[in-house]
């Protein structure tokens, strides 16, 4: 899982240098030679849209995404467990629903072969269609991790459900920085 | 169809609630959204919700959040903060308070960190903690004035939490980027004048100083060009025009990333780390941007925002008191709430009511960005309190470090009040911009 999230960062890393370094050239050229090449801005929105479907699931396998743990520590374990059982499925659930919903967005799409009204006149499948590949990576590892932690619901094994899915609090995600600190200097 | 407020109140409630229990923050806006969607306008409502997490996650103007947090990363993980403070204790050590000054200055020029608070929280913690432990400070003012400077760096621009507000309340970003740097340096002052103020320089203070010729306090300065270098193209481009917010985040990029290779910096292990946390802090953000964006179209057609206006006008107060109102709200919300939920979750609702009571949105999304401030640093969940605790050795109580940013805290209640007076302090400097 480490691996998956480190090589969807990479993707998503190189994508925003490679933008940073196209804006800055449109702006450069922009101001000092009065030209624009256009596309920058749409090139942006694209970026942002397969990008963030890919920064998604790092979140999710970096637990990153917001929980609220201030009650969620002072609870007894067997409700921690159910509670992060519950938090894991309702992920789960949001992968279904951008699954489903952006599987519609991109379905029109197709249909009614939409062109982007813009400079470059982009068919939308390129962009919507690379977008909607990246969000099913969410959908399928949140709805994977929901099936997980559910079977281990079933079969009574609390604490590796507790283990593996509570929320990630700041101390937590401190040392990780103090780890990284150490390495830097 | 309409909603009364009564219903707002007790969905509102019941939402705090289930996200009280742990339940992720955007997972359970979403579930609100979709749930109330159906019952107010079946499934009709809920499939109009694809295309807008298309156009969210389209939208140019966003791009600009994973670039800022990029951005964050490259300086920070490439030592900039650590160096900057050796720089300014040189400098600002001479002051009453000593070092203390060292450790709101420091936070408050890295404010170009839009990445993870706790990261920058650890660094500076880190740097500070050995020199002020050595030195003899006392511990509860040395945690206090470490969590307080944290607190700056969502309101000195450039910054991602401005960025969610202007996108969720429609006000234009370059304004609000430029309406941030007044407030945010007269912030910083306070801080480090009530610093000066309560601290005496101690004679065994004095000598522990390390004498230094001037030469190598002027040359020690050079740590602090590639930030405020940085900080100049990125500011000096939005306010002047030439570029966009998300044109300014990409040349802001390009600028870290010339000075981290001239350092010899780059290594495949130091873009992994950069990319990882940019991906993970960006899925966060916009997961939760997303799923506001999707309440919002549920808030909208409901007309919840009409319906809570109404309300408001009805009780027939003034403005200034519909704001000392707020900020209790915001306190209380405060208290448990981190700043990303917080400001998703009032936006769309507290915007309008108070654009109706004749409040310029720019100078309220200051505002909140300062209400979010207070909510960091005032307990039980003040994360700058945990993450400062967190970095200490000595295994001293909780307690010092609330009890240390408690001034400060009371510093940023008594400003808030004298913004709510003299709202010029916020919307005069956008006035006077260039750009869009």
């Amino acid at each position: 899982m480490q691996r998956l999230s480190l090589i969807l960062s990479w993707f998503f890393g190189l994508a925003l240098l490679a933008l940073s370094l196209f804006v800055t050239a449109e702006t450069v050229a922009r101001k000092l030679f009065n030209h624009s090449f256009q596309g920058a801005d749409e090139l942006g929105g694209y970026v942002l849209a397969v990008g963030g479907a890919l920064s998604f699931t790092v979140c999710l396998i970096e637990r990153g995404h917001i929980r609220i743990d201030l009650l969620h520590d002072k609870l007894p374990p067997s409700i921690q467990a159910i509670l992060n059982w519950l938090a894991t499925v309702l992920l789960g659930g949001f992968g279904l629903f951008l699954g489903y919903y952006c599987w519609l967005v991109v379905r029109d799409t197709m249909t009614y072969n939409s062109i982007a009204p813009t400079a470059w006149a982009t068919p939308m499948i390129y962009p919507q269609g690379i977008w909607y590949i990246c969000l099913l990576f969410f959908s399928v590892t949140s709805v994977a991790l929901a099936a997980i932690a559910t079977k281990r619901l079933l079969t009574g094994n609390l604490a590796a459900i507790n283990k593996d899915f509570h929320p990630k609090g700041a101390l937590e995600e401190l040392t990780e920085e103090l780890s990284d600190i150490e390495q830097r200097r | 169809m309409s909603v009364t407020i009564t219903t707002i109140a007790v969905t509102f409630l019941i939402m705090l609630a289930i996200m009280l229990l742990g339940m992720p923050i955007a997972a359970v806006m979403l579930l609100i959204a979709a749930v109330g969607g159906v019952l107010t306008f079946g499934w009709p409502l809920v499939e109009s919700m694809g295309p807008v997490m298309w156009s969210v996650m389209n939208e140019s103007l966003l791009t600009a959040i994973p670039l800022f947090i990029l951005l964050g990363e490259l300086m920070l993980r490439s030592g900039m903060a650590d160096r900057m403070y050796a720089a300014l204790s040189l400098w600002l050590e001479r002051l009453p308070g000593g070092l203390l000054h060292t450790n709101i200055g420091s936070s408050a020029l890295f404010a170009a960190t839009s990445g993870s608070s706790v990261a920058t929280a650890a660094t500076i913690g880190t740097v500070a903690m050995p020199a002020l432990n050595q030195r003899g400070y006392d511990k509860a003012k040395s945690l206090g004035s470490i969590a307080a400077g944290g607190t700056l760096g969502i309101l000195i621009p450039p910054s991602v939490n401005l960025l969610i507000y202007g996108s969720l309340s429609e006000t234009s970003i370059g304004q609000l980027f430029i309406a941030g740097i007044i407030p945010g340096l007269l912030l910083t002052g306070l801080f480090m004048g009530y610093i000066a103020l309560t601290n005496k320089v101690s004679a065994e203070e004095r000598a522990a100083r390390p004498r230094l010729p001037l030469s190598q306090k002027l040359f020690a300065l050079t740590a602090l060009i590639p930030p405020a270098l940085i900080f100049l193209i990125v500011m000096g481009s939005i306010y002047l025009g030439i570029a966009t917010p998300t044109e300014s985040a990409a040349l802001g990029v390009v600028a870290a990333l010339i000075i981290v290779a001239v350092r010899g910096q780059l290594s495949f292990a130091f873009f992994s780390r950069c990319f990882v946390q940019t991906a993970r802090t960006t899925g966060m953000v916009l997961l939760i941007v997303l799923s506001a964006f999707a309440l919002n179209v549920t808030l909208s057609l409901t007309g919840v925002a009409q319906t809570t206006t109404a309300w408001v006008t009805s009780l027939g107060i003034s403005t200034t008191a519909l704001l000392l109102l707020l900020v209790v709200f915001y306190l209380l919300l405060g208290m448990f709430m981190d700043v990303l939920s917080m400001m998703v979750l009032t936006i769309p609702i507290a915007v309008p009511v108070v654009v109706a009571a004749g409040v310029d949105p720019i100078w309220f999304g200051i505002f909140i960005i300062i209400m979010c401030e207070l909510g960091m640093v005032t307990p039980p969940v003040g994360m700058n309190l945990y993450v400062v605790h967190g970095i200490r050795t000595d295994g001293g109580p909780f307690l010092d470090v609330v009890r240390g940013a408690l001034p400060f805290t009371l510093i940023m209640v008594a400003f808030s009040l004298f913004l709510i007076a003299v709202p010029q302090v916020v919307t005069l400097l956008p006035q006077t911009m260039f750009g869009p």
